[in-house]
């Protein structure tokens, strides 16, 4: 099997595994679910400013939550024993393939529901699916990595936070001023820039991820 | 290299120099304020000038020029020293100006023969209410100043920045070393992972410690030059000042991540993983991301660190020196941490 064959049969074994679980959508989509609510319930009055940031936030801590059960979700064993059996670069993409996927899904059933909820103030559509397509992917491959790293310690969850949060920024803001380029009332005509700049910053962390994976795994 | 002695001999003079050298080279005279900053054409004009760093009283003649470019100036009709560092002068503003604006902006320059000359760069404003610029540009070509006077080894003289432009010599090279240790740091991760070598980790380990407290250094030097020139210590408006906040984080998390491990090995291996992946990440947010923002520091919006109108020879003398001492001493502290750390395992060995 060559190691694009490994990462398509990884990739259905992740979401097959999801299909028979339904644990990590449906957590995540309460977790979503209740945020929202929360938001609506404060009676907050947003403007596009504070929409763009409280969407972006809630995102994000829903992309940690996804993200951070990677390696954590089944036993080291079993995981010893796909390490035995394939390239252990095509298990870090296909679950990086696999988390994008199911952020991106997230995110765009978040933007339905805050849309939903407090209205959405997006002028420009396919700006901010652009940037939630890349969110995704950069929130999926830095959140992955991360999460490989802290499964290897005993207290996983805040050292996913501790590691994770500060790595993540650098994305976070190139999000926010792509996504605010999407609200009406600003316009940049650098626009393009910003979003190959937050997909090179994509591409550098996920080409090191790559690079650095094959070191980690082994326990 | 480093159980050698020759580069600690060298690191201490070139930082002796760089201190001394730094700290007391006066700077250039310059001129601080004016008592007024705006005439109008054809006006006999008298104002008050405090100049810095300038001995007025020693010298034979005082001149004063207002100047718009190297051939365009007209000189001070009368120029009175009142103490070394006050003068009043007297300008007979022509009635043309070289220039078809309504208002056109001056450079003041003050010359002595025993301290040299010093600028007020673009701050003078005339007002004319006729214009003729091809006149104008006559009478302003019309007199005679003389070469402006040599002024011996100074660094430049800044408005905002005054005597604190010394802190180039600190601030700047103090990130610099930051960065050489934390590209040690990360080769040494990869020897690491490369080599399995359990030294390698350790010198990692004291290059981003030491990197960390350099970068640390740099955060104060940077807080304190901030609240002498911008006003406050701390601002959410500078991208640099957060970034670099930010990137500091991603080493301490290092450190975290390091002490949730027990096992040798499995530290070591996996700390250096997450060493070169902090590299690449604080690389984008020290590198990359404040590129593109505005930004109060010199060469905002471009280049992160000075232009080259900002450096001029003199502080080019000190600087690169710096960079070097700077970075030998953090190296110099990271081999000593290093064998600290061989000594203190041994003894745990032994007991």
């Amino acid at each position: 099997m060559n190691t694009f064959q490994e990462i398509w049969f990884l990739f259905r074994k992740e979401l097959t595994l999801e299909f028979r679980q339904k644990y990590a959508i449906s957590g995540i989509l309460l977790y979503v679910f209740s945020t929202i609510f929360v938001v609506y319930t404060s009676t907050f009055e947003a403007g596009p400013k504070q929409w763009n940031i409280l969407f972006w936030i809630i995102v994000l801590f829903a992309s940690v939550n996804t993200a951070a059960k990677s390696f954590v979700q089944e036993s080291g064993t079993r995981q010893l024993y796909y390490y035995t059996l394939v390239n252990p670069v095509a298990i870090i993409i296909s679950k990086m393939l696999y988390n994008t996927l199911l952020l991106l899904a997230l995110n765009f059933l978040a933007y339905g529901v805050f849309s939903l909820v407090l209205g959405s103030p997006v002028r420009d559509l396919q700006l901010f699916f652009i940037a939630i397509f890349l969110a995704s992917l950069g929130f999926s491959i830095t959140f992955t990595f991360i999460s490989a790293i802290s499964s290897k310690a005993d207290n996983s969850a805040s050292l996913m936070a501790i590691l994770g949060f500060p790595i993540v920024i650098p994305i976070l803001m190139e999000l926010i001023v792509v996504s605010q380029n999407a609200m009406p009332g600003s316009f940049d005509s650098a626009i393009n820039e910003d979003i190959m700049i937050l997909l090179a910053i994509d591409l550098m962390l996920g080409g090191a991820a790559l690079m650095l994976f094959p070191f980690l795994w082994r326990d | 290299m480093e159980k050698k002695l020759w580069w600690k001999l060298l690191c201490v003079p070139i930082l002796m120099y760089v201190i001394i050298v730094g700290l007391s080279v006066p700077l250039s005279p310059g001129i601080t304020s004016m008592s007024q900053y705006t005439a109008t054409t054809g006006q006999t004009f008298t104002a008050r000038v405090t100049t810095y760093n300038t001995f007025h009283t020693k010298a034979k003649e005082v001149k004063a020029r207002l100047r718009k470019d190297t051939s365009l100036f007209i000189a001070a009709q009368n120029v009175k020293v009142l103490d070394d560092n006050n003068i009043e002068v007297t300008f007979l503003i022509p009635a043309f100006m070289p220039s078809s604006k309504e208002q056109e902006r001056f450079s003041l320059d003050i010359d002595n023969d025993f301290d040299g000359y010093g600028t007020l760069p673009g701050k003078f404003v005339i007002i004319q209410s006729s214009i003729d610029s091809l006149q104008g540009a006559q009478v302003w070509k019309n007199t005679n100043f003389g070469d402006l006077s040599e002024r011996g080894t100074s660094f430049p003289f800044r408005g905002l920045l005054f005597e604190t432009i010394r802190n180039t010599f600190f601030h700047v090279p103090l990130w610099f070393a930051m960065l050489f240790l934390f590209i040690g740091a990360t080769w040494n991760s990869f020897m690491y992972l490369r080599t399995q070598d359990q030294d390698h980790d350790r010198r990692a380990e004291v290059m981003t410690m030491v990197g960390l407290v350099f970068g640390l250094l740099g955060i104060v030097t940077g807080m304190l030059w901030a609240k002498s020139t911008w006003g406050t210590y701390w601002t959410w408006k500078e991208i640099k000042l957060n970034m670099t906040a930010i990137a500091l984080l991603i080493y301490f998390a290092y450190f975290v991540l390091r002490n949730a491990f027990d096992d040798f090995e499995k530290r070591a291996r996996i700390s250096a993983v997450y060493n070169m992946f902090a590299f690449v990440a604080a690389m984008i947010l020290i590198n990359v991301i404040p590129r593109m923002t505005d930004s109060l520091h010199p060469g905002s919006g471009g280049n992160p660190a000075f232009g080259s109108e900002d450096m001029d020879n003199t502080l080019r003398m000190v600087f690169y020196p710096a960079i070097i001492g700077w970075t030998l001493l953090g190296y110099w502290i990271a081999t000593i941490y290093y064998r600290a750390l061989n000594i203190e395992e041994k003894y745990l060995e032994r007991e």
